[in-house]
């Protein structure tokens, strides 16, 4: 074995180690996801070394340094202030979602004009139109982090995958009964999800468009869906109230996770997948153990519907947004506590999500602002003016230096 | 609908069809009760290959205007533990018999007076079938209430009915008391 090189990974923090075992080129990944600003970097490279012996004293130095680079990227906790950096005149009819490509340089809108547009964040300019669903493109996504490809859902209760260089429509999914709302790309394999309002998701081969498995069991639209990270299950939040897991390589539904009273809005994985979490009309949001399937903590506080919620990129915090125009944040590693409650929104929140060094929060809501909140004061840093109507969905690039935001104005707004 | 948009979730919600008011209903009993059966043949599914069930089935159906979802758990012993996963919302409790074996008419008996104790089927009306009255050995509806101890119930609407899951007989019925009971709250 013999290691070649260390790779960084900013968000979260961690370091991968190349290295090269009898013809093969291999990666191990390290997380450091306690890394701050005030960790001793010589002490964590030195445990380190302990832990990896293919780490000779040669190295050492390299990997202090490496780690310092680190360091001052991602524990910056200087709080940048993002400026107004272009306007997209979008499309004529409303916007529906967006989305980013990894380096955040292009991002995706979708509207009811039945297109998708793909944007050059640097110029404001439109690169491309996918044009070709027969209803409104509902769902947006790249395939991160090659980003070559985009896939659409749509009304018309079909999903597109597109070249995301020539704007070729490269194949068409087919096989809902009703409008495609969630798409996503598997983080492992050649093959897509789908989850539609006809209370059913589905899978498909990427490489065929075939339809590989249906996803049976929800009594109600299906709103959400989300892959873990080998890409070997998937969770899919709905209306009927429940979470369902499913394991997608026999397509068969391994647990149900019961206990909301009312439709879900949202839910996810943490970073290393072993929380899901889910918020409700209910008021509440739960989390759960993702290897048990039990409820760990339901989360009360929220005195109107929890429309979204997030968790930060170590894993350890949960924000949710609500109609009452809060957003809470919880301490995942601390007995679900309520850190902060942040209010200034005058009316409800409709996203929320954390900055991608867990320093900051980005909210959008319905009273034509977003704001970007301190974790450690719960205080609004800044407002994010200039949408002159609701502000329903917001993110943040990957490195975190560019926002952008997307309103019923038809306009999307770069910050950076 | 352009003019009422607010939040991308709201869309997905004015998108639903007007859903009819939604039931949960579980379904449990020992094993070889027929609670599965019993949920096929709810379903109009066909009935000839019914095998132990190691999980949970979930099926729908409309009655009364109401939709009727309704969860059938494993009865086997080594899965009971796991029924109170599945109490949570429940509106309506069903407990199917098997009134042909006689012998396990007390650990039916003892497992429904456990269930009737769950704090969070409280109040939850119990709907319990006599199921497979066409067999010879079997025991009426209301020596089954007798053996259960039905009578004996106060906090929660209770009937039984008797049925035959493999023809489909007397279910219907069960469920449209059902969507009654629930009416009347």
């Amino acid at each position: 074995m013999k290691l070649l090189k260390f790779l960084l990974r900013y968000f979260p923090p961690g370091i991968a180690l190349e290295y090269q075992q009898g013809g093969n080129i291999k990666t191990k990944m390290i997380d450091l996801l306690d890394l701050t600003a005030n960790t001793d970097v010589k002490a964590l490279a030195e445990s380190i070394k302990a832990a990896e012996p293919i780490i000779t004293d040669g190295v050492t130095e390299q990997l202090v340094e490496t780690l310092q680079k680190l360091q001052s990227k991602v524990c910056d906790g200087n709080f940048k202030r993002y400026y107004k950096y272009k306007t997209l005149q979008t499309h004529l009819l409303p916007l529906t979602n967006i989305a980013f490509d990894k380096l955040g340089k292009r991002c995706l809108t979708g509207s009811y004009d039945r297109t998708c547009k793909v944007w050059d964040i640097d110029s404001g300019t439109e690169l491309l139109t996918l044009e070709g669903h027969k209803n409104v493109v509902y769902a947006v996504s790249f395939n991160n982090p090659k980003a070559d490809k985009i896939m659409t859902g749509s009304f018309d209760k079909t999903a597109n995958i597109w070249c995301s260089q020539t704007g070729h429509c490269l194949l068409n999914m087919w096989g809902h009964d009703a409008e495609v709302v969630v798409v996503q790309f598997s983080p492992t394999q050649n093959r897509v999800a789908t989850a539609s309002m006809d209370a059913t998701a589905k899978i498909f081969h990427l490489g065929s468009g075939q339809e590989l498995g249906t996803l049976k069991g929800h009594t109600a639209e299906v709103i959400a869906l989300r892959y873990n990270n080998d890409g070997n299950e998937v969770i899919t939040g709905a209306f009927d109230g429940t979470i369902s897991v499913w394991d997608t390589r026999t397509m068969q539904r391994t647990s149900v996770l019961t206990g909301h009273y009312e439709e879900i809005s949202n839910c996810h994985y943490n970073f290393d997948c072993s929380l899901i979490a889910s918020s409700s009309m209910d008021k509440t949001a739960k989390v759960w153990d993702a290897r048990m399937n039990s409820c760990l903590a339901t989360i009360r506080g929220h005195e109107d519907e929890v429309l979204d919620l997030s968790f930060d990129n170590k894993g350890k915090k949960l924000a949710t947004a609500s109609s009452d125009a809060t957003v809470r944040v919880w301490d995942l590693s601390a007995n679900f506590e309520q850190i902060a409650v942040m209010s200034g929104h005058r009316e409800e929140v409709s996203k929320v999500c954390f900055s991608p060094n867990g320093h900051q929060l980005l909210t959008s809501s319905m009273d034509r602002t977003a704001r970007l909140w301190s974790l450690e004061t719960g205080c609004c840093v800044q407002t994010l003016n200039g949408h002159t109507d609701d502000v329903f969905s917001c993110a943040f690039s990957y490195t975190g230096d560019t926002i952008v935001t997307a309103s019923k104005d038809n306009t999307c707004m770069i910050w950076r | 609908m352009l003019t009422t948009f607010q939040g991308l979730l709201s869309i997905l919600r004015k998108l639903r069809s007007n859903p009819d008011r939604e039931l949960r209903l579980l379904l449990l009993g020992l094993d070889n009760a027929g609670k599965t059966t019993l949920l096929k043949s709810l379903a109009s599914e066909d009935i000839t290959q019914v095998t132990p069930t190691q999980g949970f089935n979930i099926k729908s159906v409309q009655s009364e205007g109401f939709k009727l979802n309704v969860w059938d758990i494993g009865g086997a012993k080594k899965i009971r533990p796991y029924w109170r996963n599945y109490f949570e919302n429940t509106d309506v409790l069903i407990y199917v018999v098997d009134s042909a074996d006689i012998k396990r008419l007390d650990e039916t008996g003892r497992e429904l007076a456990e269930l009737l104790m769950e704090d969070k089927l409280r109040n939850v009306p119990l709907l319990v079938y006599a199921n497979k009255q066409d067999l010879a050995q079997a025991v009426t509806a209301a020596e089954i209430a007798e053996g259960l101890g039905l009578h004996n119930i106060k906090d929660r609407d209770w009937q039984i009915q008797s049925c035959i899951a493999t023809e489909g007989k007397g279910v219907k019925d069960g469920l449209e008391w059902a969507c009654k009971s629930i009416k009347k709250k």
